[in-house]
């Protein structure tokens, strides 16, 4: 068993990595209290977006900071676009079927991704924040500040995110969507651009976290789009409902999967932390039901 | 309330059966990628020294036929490839690259006035796929001869066909049986040997531990075995890692290496470039390149890419194993001949000048050697045989003459060069000249103890 000071290293990484899940875990939560979608897709839009700014920053000469204002426009547009064109009609449909939309903007994206900054010839690509240059050391451990600002966006997006709902007009009105969208409807609240507002917000933090990911994982399109899965777990330990939680879970599963890191025994099997944390709160989840249930019988 | 709870809860098990289902397809997809990775992965094959600096060609591209400026117009001889074409792993390239050259003999008087036509098969990772383009290739396409196959898959599935029907295949190794099976020869190291000549560069500098971390897929333990053997030998002791690819904690990675490796020790990686990136700029991010005595990584890693994305700080600090002569540094006449005709027929070459287009130039310049010296009818039994009697070839893109022969196995390039980063290129490293694979390794040494060891080549 790895000592304390074996361990340390991984807490940064582990924090940072949870910080960028709860970011994203804050949008899908956000985004399926608004229209019921779980937005499978999430993980692909920002991993676009990042090659969007890596093509204009290599290839266009564009500043750093305009390319990265794309990528975040991009992603907020494309979800925008998707909520727009396919929102309405998906709206009275079961959740899988909404779940399984999303996944078809997946796979398109993904594909489109392949063909465009393809990996034949080994080319790898890499998408480096000025934050990487600078840091610092705590004990043994150098911090470097893009995992400080990590972590510093997880917890400001989920604070802004959980005050907005609360406090706003906009957040109330959906707040009531994720009750029940036909009597919200009903008292008058425009529905459709309630919706639009939660595409446009989950959109831009997809951009946002791809971004972080691309810096702190990989600009890889299939690395990128595929660790959506990770904070849909956050999201899911949450029951889709709680900001609060979804943050606490996603800092959760990114500790933990990087504390696995230096157990020999259990390394092999870090990447199954998302799943095995959401199964197990699943379970509880419906112990409670049946407990509840038994309750009302009795 | 309770409706409501139970209607959540059927949400997010629904929920939890969809994410399952895109994590298969991750997985699905990565493991095309990350077996683009490793063993049985496009890894090693995907050396790809990509270099988009030398392609300024001296030489005229009509050296590649007989006849120059004479377009063959006999009977057509047809070849054919099989090469995997999936999202995140295509070896394209270098069927593309021998197509190129196969144009330019057709171009230049062909053989002995026969062009030849060259079918191209891709496939993803399907078994039933690979076994059906084999037999397309045989029964409706009648090729006579098979050059230029790069599959993670296709050995280890089409082996035995080709051996009962006496096809001896020029290509590009990964899966273990393009190496250990009589009826391919391949012009590249693939995954173990590469691994090997990156362990033993790291041992050459007298470091204390071995670290060598790979891809998770299947095939490993074979890869494994090479720099195990080595690293006993010279009585260091080595740590065998495995990552699940795509890699998604790069930082814990590089951590947990540097910390196994320590001080005095070697990391040497077997990843895709992506993968084998992210790591070393984890590495960088956090300061870790210097702490230890040298990185080291297998072929994949020769690549200009990865030397541009790392920078300077790797100069020097990183060992790459090179199966195939650099062509930044190198004015060869081969070498020369393969800028000419890359720029002149390449157009479908997506990666440019690099490992994977050298290997596609390479099998088709041993094929049109071996299909020059045939008197007769080309049918499979010359054209294979032909193939099979080739013996002693310069290639002028290996360190070491090219040998078929009648083997029981074959790892015909078993000399290699080690190269580093120097400012966004990968260079020759100091003592990175030809080096022969050691025989420490018991799969080459039963090679050897077969085949003999080729000479070095005298352009090399």
């Amino acid at each position: 068993m790895p000592s304390w000071q074996d361990f340390q290293p991984f807490i940064v990484s582990g924090l940072a990595l949870g910080g960028v899940y709860a970011l994203s875990g804050v949008g899908l939560v956000v985004l399926y209290r608004a229209t019921g979608v779980v937005y499978l897709a999430f993980g692909a839009v920002g991993a676009m977006g990042a090659l969007i700014a890596w093509s204009l920053i290599n290839h266009a000469a564009f500043p750093d900071w305009a390319a990265w204002i794309v990528a975040i426009v991009f992603s907020a547009a494309i979800t925008l676009a998707y909520g727009m064109v396919f929102g309405a009609a998906l709206a009275k449909r079961e959740p899988l079927v909404k779940a399984a939309a999303t996944l078809g903007l997946l796979l398109v994206l993904f594909g489109v991704m392949d063909l465009l900054w393809t990996s034949s010839g080994g080319a790898s690509r890499s998408l480096s924040l000025p934050t990487d240059n600078g840091g610092f050391q705590v004990g043994s451990v150098q911090v470097v500040w893009t995992q400080v600002i990590a972590v510093g966006i997880g917890v400001a997006i989920a604070a802004a995110t959980g005050a907005f709902l609360r406090f706003t007009k906009l957040g109330t009105a959906m707040r009531a969507m994720a009750n029940d969208r036909e009597i919200t409807a009903t008292l008058g609240v425009p529905v459709r651009r309630v919706e639009a507002a939660a595409w446009l917000g989950c959109g831009a933090l997809s951009g946002v976290a791809g971004l972080l990911l691309a810096d702190l994982v990989a600009l890889d399109a299939t690395t990128l789009t595929f660790l959506v899965i990770s904070s849909l777990a956050a999201a899911l330990i949450a029951r889709l409902r709680s900001i609060a939680l979804t943050f606490v879970a996603a800092m959760v599963v990114g500790l933990v999967h990087d504390l696995l890191t230096p157990i020999q025994s259990l390394t092999n099997y870090r990447d199954m932390t998302p799943f095995v944390l959401a199964a197990v709160a699943l379970l509880l989840l419906s112990q409670r039901r049946v407990i509840s249930l038994s309750r009302e019988e009795a | 309330m309770v409706l409501q709870h139970v209607g959540r809860i059927r949400t997010m098990s629904v929920v939890v059966a969809v994410a399952g289902a895109v994590a298969l397809a991750g997985c699905g997809s990565s493991s095309k990628s990350s077996s683009s990775s490793a063993a049985s992965t496009p890894q090693g094959a995907s050396t790809g020294s990509s270099s988009t600096s030398s392609t300024s060609a001296s030489v005229n591209t009509s050296s590649c036929g007989t006849k120059p400026g004479v377009k063959a117009t006999g009977t057509p001889i047809p070849l054919g490839a099989i090469v995997t074409s999936q999202p995140g792993t295509s070896f394209t390239d270098i069927a593309n690259m021998a197509n190129a050259y196969f144009t330019c003999v057709n171009d230049n008087g062909g053989i002995n006035g026969h062009p030849i036509k060259y079918y191209i098969e891709t496939e993803q990772t399907n078994p039933a796929q690979i076994a059906a383009d084999a037999k397309q290739l045989v029964d409706t396409d009648h090729v006579v001869g098979i050059v230029g196959n790069t599959s993670i898959i296709e050995c280890s599935i089409d082996a035995s066909f080709w051996q009962k029907l006496g096809y001896y295949v020029i290509a590009s190794g990964i899966a273990p049986e393009c190496y250990s099976t009589p009826n391919y020869a391949d012009v590249n190291m693939g995954p173990r040997y590469s691994s090997d000549g990156a362990v033993q560069y790291a041992l050459a500098m007298h470091v204390s531990k071995i670290v060598f971390d790979q891809s998770n897929v299947p095939g490993t333990g074979y890869i494994a075995g090479g720099p195990a053997a080595l690293a006993a030998a010279a009585h260091v002791p080595i740590v065998q890692l495995t990552e699940n690819v795509p890699i998604s904690d790069a930082s814990s990675v590089a951590i947990k290496e540097v910390d196994d490796a320590g001080p005095n020790g070697a990391v040497v990686l077997n990843f895709t470039p992506p993968e084998a990136l992210v790591i070393l700029q984890a590495a960088q991010k956090l300061g870790l390149e210097d702490r230890v005595k040298a990185w080291g990584c297998s072929t994949p890693c020769n690549t200009d890419f990865l030397a541009k994305a790392l920078g300077p700080k790797w100069n020097g600090k990183l060992f790459v194993n090179a199966e195939l002569t650099p062509p930044d540094d190198t004015s060869s006449p081969a070498m020369n001949l393969y800028k000419a005709i890359f720029k002149q027929y390449g157009s479908a070459v997506s990666g440019g000048i690099g490992s994977f287009s050298q290997m596609g130039f390479t099998e088709a310049e041993i094929a049109v050697h071996a299909l020059e010296s045939i008197k007769g009818p080309y049918t499979v039994a010359s054209v294979n045989a032909a193939f099979k009697a080739v013996s002693n070839y310069n290639t002028g893109m290996l360190c070491q003459l090219w040998t078929y022969g009648s083997y029981p196995t074959h790892i015909a390039n078993n000399m290699d060069y080690t190269v580093t980063p120097d400012n966004g290129r990968m260079v020759k490293a100091p003592n990175g000249g030809c080096t022969l694979i050691s025989s420490v390794d018991p799969q080459v040494a039963a090679y050897r103890r077969a085949a003999g060891t080729a000479p070095q080549a005298p352009t090399s």
